[in-house]
């Protein structure tokens, strides 16, 4: 390969711009003070205070735990959701209305609603979690449900194909890429809404530490802990999305 | 067991009247080529035939069955469409296996069939392939040994090689006849190419413009000269092109 190619694939150029911008940040941080903006050194050191402690592991835990459990229901529902729609006429302009509901909806309405009716619990982010990633899994998934290529379907019906046949040979390849898509979205969502709902009520997880963080005016652990999410938002791309939809996009 | 295809006085409206009535016999082994102006209804009459769609008059029997797009009817019929309509994500051996399957037909089995026609069809050795990698003659091959796996008593073809070049259209006529040939299969094909229909079928049915009605049969056995036979079809066919044209203004 040759050398501008192996620069780029190293991400030469964005690393050459993110060090101007750690050298710009410890200048910034250097003139207000490390309650306001930490310097990227303290950040580096708590970060590697965290690994050590093991603390790192036991929150992200805890939060992944919470968003396995509201994504993991939300594409369930979603998928049963995508289901009705296609099987039934009228409960696709249902669907349809219900979702545009949901979208509408701010997540602040959901955590607030979680507080009271599950109060200071695991519960009130996995609700959260679940509420604010249904639509968006679920309006991808009756996307893919709509673009089913009626040909196919038709051929489907010439070779007598049977109903359960055409499903699985057609309609289930056709809608698998959208549900890729949604979840990808839908779990990049989820961290965030995640993590946001645990500043309210539960003693462990990101969000939780990041507020208790903040609480003891420890910035540069709010600093920590959201290089932390970025870093599992980039890995569940890299080791789960992206590899999953290579494969299913073998044929094209 | 020789299966002949009956049409009775079918016609079709669909807001205006498509087909006024058609009546004709395909006899097993024929390969009946059905010409006419474009919009005059024969993709209609295809798919009529086929099941799909009712006809509003008449009837249709196959092997002395009705064929209603509702009741099932015990004959195999095979279609080949003007796309190659097919699917996308499975290669070209899953394609052609699939359709076995309602057939009741055991996995091995449907593979060394499947293989066998691909083959007749010219794509030995591109059967783990995608659509996507090959060629559209080549999807196209893969869609005739698909409809040829089930070993049908009728062959339906509409307009199929519309949708390729001018080269690999005359390919594929020569192509088409050697597989009649090879197989025996009894094939009704929709075209509005004179000269095409003209090459392949051993009887053209030419139809009127819209709402259709059968304005010739020829039987194609070599006894009329084949250039006088185009000119005199092409002749028919513009009057009928200029037809539609009148009424559609």
């Amino acid at each position: 390969m040759t050398g501008g190619r192996w620069a780029a694939r190293l991400h030469l150029p964005t690393l050459a711009v993110a060090a101007v911008a750690v050298g710009g940040w410890f200048i910034l941080s250097r003139r207000y003070g490390s309650f306001v903006l930490p310097s990227p050194v303290a950040v580096l050191r708590g970060l590697v205070e965290i690994v050590q402690s093991g603390e790192v592991w036991t929150h992200t835990a805890a939060s992944l735990g919470r968003i396995v459990v509201g994504f993991g229901g939300a594409v369930l529902v979603a998928v049963g959701m995508g289901l009705l729609a296609f099987l039934w006429r009228t409960a696709r302009g249902v669907v349809h209305d219900v979702l545009a509901v949901l979208n509408s909806t701010s997540v602040f309405v959901w955590i607030v609603l979680s507080i009271i009716w599950f109060g200071l619990s695991s519960w009130g982010p996995i609700f959260t979690t679940f509420m604010i990633t249904l639509p968006v899994v679920a309006s991808n998934l009756v996307e893919g449900v709509e673009s089913v290529d009626r040909r196919l379907l038709e051929m489907g019906d010439v070779y007598r194909l049977s109903g359960r046949q055409k499903f699985v040979a057609i309609v289930v390849p056709s809608i698998v890429p959208y549900l890729v898509a949604g979840m990808k979205v839908g779990f990049g969502l989820a961290l965030k809404v995640s993590v946001m709902a645990e500043i309210f009520g539960v003693t462990s997880g990101i969000g939780y530490v990041m507020n208790y963080s903040r609480e003891i005016l420890a910035t540069q652990m709010v600093f920590v802990w959201a290089l932390v999410m970025i870093l599992v938002m980039m890995a569940t791309d890299k080791l789960l999305f992206d590899p999953v939809s290579r494969r299913l996009a073998r044929w094209r | 067991m020789a299966v002949t295809l009956e049409v009775t006085g079918v016609g079709k409206d669909f807001l205006i009247p498509i087909i006024d009535s058609v009546s004709f016999t395909v006899e097993a082994g024929d390969f009946v080529c059905v010409l006419g102006p474009n919009g005059c209804g024969k993709t209609t009459l295809l798919r009529i035939i086929a099941g799909m769609e009712p006809p509003s008059r008449g009837a249709v029997t196959l092997g002395g069955e009705p064929v209603s797009g509702t009741r099932r009817h015990t004959k195999k019929v095979g279609v080949v469409f003007q796309e190659d309509r097919l699917l996308p994500w499975m290669t070209l051996r899953e394609n052609v296996e699939l359709v076995q399957q309602p057939l009741g037909i055991g996995a091995a089995a449907r593979r060394a069939t499947a293989d066998r026609y691909l083959s007749l069809c010219g794509l030995a050795g591109f059967e783990r392939y995608h659509p996507t990698r090959v060629s559209g003659g080549m999807r196209q091959r893969a869609a005739i040994a698909r409809a040829l796996a089930i070993e049908p008593d009728l062959l339906l073809m509409d307009e199929p090689f519309g949708a390729l070049d001018a080269q690999n259209r005359r390919i594929m006529q020569t192509e088409i006849r050697r597989i009649w040939r090879e197989t025996g299969r009894t094939i009704l094909f929709v075209t509005h190419a004179i000269e095409e229909a003209v090459a392949i079928g051993t009887t053209l049915i030419m139809l009127s413009a819209r709402p259709a009605r059968i304005r010739e049969l020829v039987r194609n056995d070599g006894r009329v000269e084949r250039t006088k036979l185009v000119d005199h079809l092409d002749t028919m066919i513009m009057e009928e092109v200029e037809r539609q044209q009148d009424t559609a203004r």
